[in-house]
């Protein structure tokens, strides 16, 4: 009797460690797979080339992806650009000063924003966004736009990240003590001048491990971004001119580039680029906050 | 007096732009809503959730996306049900079976923290290699694959922060008594249940609003799949592809469709925050 | 001078604080004794109105320091503040430097305008807690790296550079080892003849050694205050006889 309990314990322990370290093991494999595609461009081209050129004619094997390099980090900067003082006004207000009332409502109102898919913004970008920039805002600076651009990505995106932005602070902001706060206060602070010497000077690290975290977001954000980015390939001169960031070039390409040489495998170089600066950023942005969540207990 | 004066001044100031933020924010939820709902609720009708594409759907004629609907749901259906059977057990032995210190538990949460943060269309592309290499074609299958892979982290992210505020004494009382772990988990499983009810309704919510990486893996088709092995149309894609299309019935269809993947994600949530703060009242 | 009349304090819907009328005298340590639950913390927190980031609080009566009432009439509450300085239970040195904690306050204020000002007044106030020497060449150190002792004369020495009349604190030496208990303990005293000085101490022998005045409170009331030898020697209400003989604390 005895041992069969324990016996029992010893296999669920076994199965529960095994599927844990496959899952972990999902990280490499992806790696992995992602390499071994994009290795037949790479043999071939110079990763110099690859990452700098901005000569794109997959027909004649030239893959050039600064185009799409750029176009992603013209919409992703726009994005934070937005997004970040948006995000850290709304997460100061209500963990330094609101009232259970207000977050009654921002709370939900942030649910629907983290909750609503990448598709429904996509289709809000092109029906809201895109016509008041191609109306209201383009033809101030330049002759014609069909408002699908940079900024039409950058506002999208933006409004994307918010929530994630906002929760991110919040928890970054709870772990200041509430001591640290009364003693600044209790010499005569303001509630501002708390916030802003005390409380943000103290969660600098945390406040930059989440903007890069948020960054990593917006860079692989596809569908939304692809309807509204414009897809024109070229280097953006500007907010007012058209994209083609690199997950829009994966999400329209993959289908057809089976009969191209190297098409495929330049693809998945594409993917493989975006998987390590995604990890990376990940990566030290979780130490950080990490670090942080540690030394509040 | 002055100097007081000035910092009730700055004060005042930082306030108004907090407000103004606040007030961007609900202004983007109510623009976003509005624009979804009111075009939705215009070109939606009956025929649209109950009806195939019917010929010449794609230039104005009858039918609806009853196709989508039903793909999506296969497809988030099966990967649920996957995907629970992966991460459940992944979080138990995180908060059960190792110690608050772990070096194997830090590891895995940043595993997963890191995977959490993969872009949907990195997953359908290393999916579609995947398949690729079992000589599988855009699918049913494929798409539920693939799901599959992206669900697993935000089920055991999200459960995972819903398990860790459990009480370790719980625990600890149980152990004392001469339970084995296998059997103290029966004792966490009823706490932590809403929990992982909520985790689930959030996650789902996430996958069926997934486009980007069942582009290649399901592909799309006009009928519903009859088995595995057939390609499956799902919602994102119903919206993304005839929201392109030139003719203004087609355009219209779209519209309908965001609107059911709208409401199908806000009753999720709604239902997630329900559970949440129905059981989280008489928590231990 | 502080005087309490008839002030009430509900949270939520619990009565904190029923009915308290005091005075706190100036230049002299009183001390608000009374055994733990009782309101003591809460009254001082009412004193420099940190108690308006308690939820769902609501005060009535009247707290009148130097003359104006600062529960009602929109009084200014950091200049209130800066006027009553407050030592907490734990010391808490703010993320910066030890010079920066002790500038704080006074960069917060705005009450130098040139710098040389600033380092010989925060410079005065280190000495005042005996802290000069012993940081010497390390003033532009994180103040997180000095001992807890050190740390809790660092939040002295904080209070006292915005220049306040009052200074609240509350079981200031509990947190502390006995040494830099004793060491805090007979700064208190010291300060007493430039300050009024309130303090909530769950030692009673604390009490005894530096009270001047003392409030006995229980749930929530004021039972018994006045001069320390009064209230120590012949207490007049039954409870403050049993707490002072240890039947209850």
């Amino acid at each position: 009797m005895r041992k069969s309990r324990i016996i029992k314990d010893k296999v669920a322990h076994g199965t529960m460690f095994a599927l844990t370290i496959i899952a972990i093991l999902m990280v490499v494999v992806i790696a992995i797979g992602l390499y071994l595609k994009s290795a037949p461009v790479l043999e071939n081209k110079s990763l110099w080339s690859l990452l700098f050129s901005s000569e794109w004619r997959p027909m004649k094997g030239e893959f050039g992806f600064l185009p799409f390099i750029m176009g992603t980090i013209w919409v992703t900067i726009l994005a934070i650009l937005i997004a970040l003082p948006i995000s850290l006004l709304t997460a100061i207000y209500l963990t330094e000063y609101s009232k259970p009332v207000v977050r009654k409502f921002v709370f939900p109102a942030l649910d629907i924003l983290a909750a609503l898919p990448s598709v429904i913004y996509g289709v809000w970008g092109v029906l809201v966004i895109v016509p008041w920039i191609s109306q209201h805002v383009a033809p101030h600076f330049v002759e014609f736009s069909t408002g699908y651009t940079v900024l039409a990505a950058g506002i999208v995106l933006g409004v994307m990240v918010i929530p994630l932005l906002v929760s991110l602070f919040i928890e970054v902001f709870s772990s200041v003590p509430t001591d640290l706060r009364e003693a600044s206060l209790a010499l005569g602070a303001t509630r501002w001048q708390t916030t802003k010497k005390v409380v943000i000077r103290k969660t600098l690290p945390g406040i930059l491990a989440s903007t890069v975290l948020a960054i990593s977001r917006a860079m692989g954000e596809t569908i939304a971004v692809l309807m509204v980015c414009g897809c024109v390939i070229g280097i953006p001169k500007g907010i007012l001119d058209a994209c083609y960031p690199i997950p829009a070039l994966i999400a329209n390409n993959y289908g057809e580039m089976l009969s191209m040489p190297f098409y495929e495998s330049a693809l998945m170089f594409a993917a493989l680029i975006l998987f390590v600066v995604v990890l990376v950023f990940n990566l030290l942005s979780r130490i950080v906050l990490y670090r942080l969540e540690n030394a509040e207990k | 007096m002055s100097i007081a004066r000035k910092k009730r001044f700055i004060e005042t100031v930082a306030k108004i732009f907090m407000w103004a933020a606040m007030f961007i924010v609900f202004g983007f939820v109510i623009s976003v809503l509005w624009t979804i709902f009111s075009k939705g609720c215009k070109a939606m009708s009956w025929d649209m959730i109950t009806k195939l594409p019917g010929g010449g759907f794609y230039i104005g004629k009858e039918g609806g996306f009853l196709n989508a609907i039903v793909g999506s749901l296969y497809i988030v259906g099966a990967s649920t049900v996957l995907g629970l059977l992966i991460s459940i057990p992944v979080v138990f032995f995180l908060n059960v079976y190792l110690t608050k210190d772990s070096k194997l538990a830090y590891v895995a949460r940043m595993a997963f923290d890191v995977l959490f943060g993969v872009p949907s269309i990195v997953y359908g592309a290393f999916g579609f290699t995947i398949m690729i290499y079992f000589g599988l074609r855009t699918s049913l299958l494929g798409g539920i694959i693939v799901i599959t892979l992206l669900i697993i982290p935000i089920f055991i992210r999200t459960m995972d922060e819903a398990t860790r505020n459990f009480p370790r004494d719980i625990l600890d009382a149980s152990f004392a008594l001469g339970a084995t772990r296998w059997e103290t988990l029966k004792v966490v499983v009823r706490q932590i249940a809403p929990g992982i009810a909520t985790a689930t309704l959030l996650s789902i919510g996430r996958a069926i609003g997934d486009a980007a990486s069942v582009m290649f893996a399901a592909g799309y088709t006009d009928s519903i799949p009859t088995s595995l092995s057939q390609p499956a149309a799902t919602l994102p894609l119903a919206v993304f592809f005839q929201l392109s299309s030139p003719i203004p019935e087609v355009v219209d269809r779209a519209y309908a469709a965001a609107l059911v993947l709208t409401i199908i994600v806000f009753v999720l949530s709604i239902c997630g925050r329900f559970i949440t703060n129905r059981f989280s009242k008489n928590k231990v | 001078m502080i005087e309490i009349k008839n002030l009430n304090i509900h949270i939520k819907d619990n009565h904190i604080l029923k009915d308290v009328n005091v005075t706190f005298p100036e230049k002299q340590i009183t001390c608000i004794i009374g055994p733990s639950g009782c309101g003591k913390t809460t009254l001082l927190r009412t004193l420099n109105r940190l108690i308006d980031s308690v939820e769902g609080v609501r005060m009535d009566g009247q707290v009148l320091v130097d003359g104006q009432d600062i529960i009602h009439s929109g009084a200014e509450i950091t200049e209130l503040r800066r006027k009553i300085g407050l030592v907490s239970q734990r010391p808490c040195p703010l993320p910066m430097s030890i010079f920066d904690n002790v500038a704080y306050g006074c960069r917060i204020n705005k009450m130098f305008k040139n710098r040389r000002q600033l380092i010989y007044h925060v410079q005065k106030n280190l000495k005042a807690v005996g802290l000069l020497e012993e940081v010497k060449g390390r003033i532009r150190t994180p103040a997180a790296r000095l001992s807890i002792g050190q740390q809790q004369r660092l939040c002295l020495a904080r209070s006292l550079a915005v220049q306040p009349d009052y200074i609240l604190a509350d079981e200031a030496t509990s947190a502390l080892d006995p040494i830099s208990a004793k060491t805090v303990e007979d700064l208190f005293v010291k300060l007493k003849a430039d300050y009024s000085i309130i303090m909530v101490t769950h030692t009673l022998r604390q009490a005894l050694r530096i009270a001047d005045n003392v409030v006995f409170m229980y749930l929530g009331e004021v039972v018994e205050t006045g001069p320390a030898n009064q209230v120590f020697n012949n207490p007049q209400h039954e409870l403050t006889q049993k707490y002072l003989t240890g039947a209850f604390s």
